[in-house]
């Protein structure tokens, strides 16, 4: 503080400034970006919700709150936002609570490990549409493998059945959207659990040991509460991943029957075909959605202190 | 001065060769293209078309590209630029290059009124020599505020495909023709281990087959003074009977998530008994290789108490774009592109109806198509109205609802949003 105090004494104002902006020359390239690329095009999106733009893009004027009306009046809203919630909640907790699991299981020393760690980022690096794409094949009631596999198990009775036509049941296709999901969202959050693991030293297991603690209690009393930090981060990360996760749901059901598997995120897209207003309208909502719950996610975690410690 | 315009030449260039290398479909002229925009005097058109084609075989592309050469032929200063974009995307790529202001100059494919509307398109009577030489009845579909903007390019009408082979497994003898009978037969079909009745009510056109059904109890999604009307009486109807059909097991499963296209390919793989369809589904028969020619046979669409009088009748259109002011290259490509001979070019390759006057009355004593030119002028057409392409979005992804949900409150939803969304 008192070295700072000395330079602003000192030293004519223009070399102050000069000081000042110094920083800009290292950080205004990042910050540019950051303008040009993220918080320009909310503010163009902002922008559009509040216009009145006809079905093939032209502005016909301004429409005041009228979008965010319409959205509001809109009778899909309800169930749409529903599912979101449902999806999120049940595709981050899953998702978590398996990559627990295996990360654990990647932590051990066993032949081949490097192989499996390798192995486990496949779906990872599989564009999501094209794992999307693959379950709907599959999951094709007259011809594909998964039906295939159950009807051979005797859990599908007949190829070609509405019980086969797993994407065609809002709630089946829910459940098959949900695994793939979690099955895209598995590498990302496992890797982030396992370099969580490896920053805990080996002494506080010894000291554990040496107290006589159970395995379990090691784990839920040591193990779980080092690995918060990571944990905090992946299921931030994951949240927004999964609110935003457009490609799955697209590929594999485009939303229907109806909109009875479409999320917010969907259904902003459905809405752009011919209403482009309600659907930006949408689109802002959505964008608060997830500032608001990642906000309120950090706050109940605390997650400054987890941070500094 | 002289070195900006440099630029922006330069960046027109760069831009249109990046145009060539990223576009997939895009004609062997296209080279030529990137040099006609240097050269003065020289125009080039670009033509933005949906494909017709069942395969890289017979694309859209390529019976364009047979126009368009020989088109710059006989006119060396202007070159016609082709982009054929696949019927599920054409809607929304045209939608995007509209709203990205990147113009094409002329469209073949849907047609939406509101572009007439903003004042984007030129008259028919601008770009055509001889308007009325185009079918009459389509005429209304791209008339706006009493000019006319869309022109038919290419039509079609809709009838009852059945699967002869299956029927006769089944111990069918004639195709139906009231609902009655044709339930009774895609239950026979639906025990043979086949689907009995294939019935695409997802997004990609249920609009059509909505439709289809409301005519047969006398409905419409409009009246006759142009009011809408999708939760008449006789369309509640149609709907209670198809959610009846479904519930019993006599449709493919979940209706609702069901595309035309991929029905379409079920019928002419053969596990499809009946379905409603347009001359596009003969190529898509012949292509399976499943049924022979005597094996399947199309009549007029089944209704409630009788077969349909006035059937469904399509047309796609062109549309010309007064954005980049090609009015006079435009009309002499138009004008051109109408000749009778490209008009049956287009009907033998893709199966479809031709919408000029000469080539239907050409065609009228064709052994494939004469009967579906006799029903062209009787033809039931979608509304006009510049909501409906809102409205049509709005059904198109719910509408299939309705055989699952309550048929009455799916099509009342319906009905107040187009009423809102005026007529």
């Amino acid at each position: 503080m008192n070295e700072q105090t000395n330079i602003t004494i000192h030293t004519p104002w223009p070399t102050r400034l000069g000081y000042a902006l110094r920083p800009l020359l290292w950080i205004g390239p990042a910050l540019a970006l950051i303008v040009v690329v993220v918080l320009w095009p909310v503010v163009v999106l902002i922008h559009a919700s509040f216009q009145n733009i006809a079905a093939d893009g032209f502005v016909v004027g301004g429409a005041g709150f009228s979008n965010f009306k319409d959205l509001w009046h809109e009778p899909a809203l309800k169930g749409v936002v529903f599912r979101t919630v449902i999806w999120v909640v049940l595709a981050v907790s899953l998702t978590l609570l398996i990559s627990l699991a295996l990360a654990q299981l990647f932590n051990q020393h066993f032949p081949f490990r490097r192989a499996a760690r390798t192995a486990l980022i496949a779906p990872w690096a599989a564009s999501v549409m094209m794992t999307a794409l693959i379950f709907r094949w599959a999951l094709d009631p007259y011809s594909g493998a998964i039906n295939i596999v159950l009807h051979a198990l005797g859990i599908v009775h007949r190829m070609g059945s509405v019980q086969a036509d797993w994407l065609g049941r809002p709630g089946w296709a829910i459940f098959w959207m949900l695994i793939v999901a979690i099955f895209v969202s598995l590498p990302f959050t496992t890797y982030a659990l396992l370099s969580g693991l490896q920053t805990i030293p080996d002494e506080v297991y010894e000291a554990a040991r040496v107290d006589g603690s159970s395995p379990w209690r090691t784990y839920w009393s040591i193990t779980l509460p080092l690995l918060k930090p990571a944990i905090l981060v992946a299921t931030t990360i994951n949240v927004i991943n999964v609110f935003n996760s457009f490609p799955i749901i697209w590929e594999m059901t485009r939303g229907g029957p109806g909109y009875e598997t479409s999320t917010t995120t969907t259904f902003m897209f459905i809405l752009k075909q011919a209403f482009i207003g309600e659907s930006a309208a949408m689109s802002v909502v959505n964008f608060m959605l997830v500032i608001v719950v990642v906000l309120l996610f950090l706050k109940t975690t605390r997650w400054k202190e987890q941070v500094n410690d | 001065m002289r070195k900006r315009q440099l630029a922006v030449r330069l960046a027109a260039v760069t831009a249109a060769s990046a145009i060539v290398a990223a576009a997939a479909t895009v004609v062997p002229t296209a080279g030529a293209a990137v040099k006609a925009t240097a050269a003065s005097g020289s125009t080039t058109l670009k033509l933005v078309v949906a494909d017709y084609g069942t395969g890289p075989s017979n694309t859209s592309a390529k019976y364009w590209k047979g126009i368009a050469d020989a088109f710059h032929k006989q006119y060396p200063s202007i070159t016609v630029k082709i982009t054929d974009i696949p019927w599920t995307n054409f809607d929304s790529e045209v939608q995007t290059m509209i709203q990205n202001h990147n113009y094409p100059d002329i469209t073949e494919g849907d047609y939406f009124q509101d572009y007439a509307q903003q004042g984007l398109l030129y008259t028919a009577k601008q770009v055509l020599s001889d308007p009325k030489s185009l079918l009459p009845v389509f005429a209304k579909q791209g008339t706006y505020n009493g000019k006319q903007y869309g022109m038919p390019w290419t039509t079609s009408s809709r009838t009852l495909f059945y699967n002869k082979k299956l029927f006769k497994k089944a111990g069918i003898k004639t195709a139906p023709g009231t609902w009655a009978e044709l339930q009774a037969d895609a239950a026979k079909i639906t025990k043979l281990g086949d689907v009995g009745f294939g019935l695409p009510l997802g997004t990609e056109e249920a609009q059509a087959e909505s439709l289809l059904w409301f005519l047969g109890d006398g409905g419409n999604f409009t009246n006759s003074a142009g009011k809408w009307t999708i939760n008449s009486a006789a369309n509640v109807t149609a709907f209670t009977f198809l959610k009846n059909l479904v519930a019993a097991g006599d449709t493919e499963p979940n209706p609702g998530t069901q595309d035309r296209t991929p029905l379409w390919e079920q019928f002419a793989a053969g596990k499809v008994g009946m379905i409603n369809g347009s001359p596009a589904l003969i190529p898509i028969i012949q292509g399976a290789k499943v049924l022979s020619s005597s094996e399947w046979g199309s009549v007029p669409i089944a209704g409630k108490n009788g077969p349909l009088a006035d059937t469904l009748g399509v047309c796609d259109n062109v549309a010309a774009f007064k954005s980049n002011g090609h009015e006079a290259q435009i009309k002499e490509f138009l004008n051109f592109a109408y000749q009778n001979k490209y008009q049956l070019q287009f009907d033998r390759e893709y199966d479809l109806l031709p919408a000029t006057v000469s080539a239907a009355a050409a065609l009228k004593s064709d052994p494939t198509f004469g009967s579906f030119i006799d029903a062209l002028p009787k033809a039931v057409q979608y509304p006009s109205s510049t909501s409906w392409a809102q409205v049509k979005t709005d059904i198109q992804n719910t509408i299939g609802t309705a055989v699952t949900g309550d048929p009455a409150s799916v099509l009342g939803q319906l009905q107040s949003q187009a009423v809102q969304l005026g007529s």
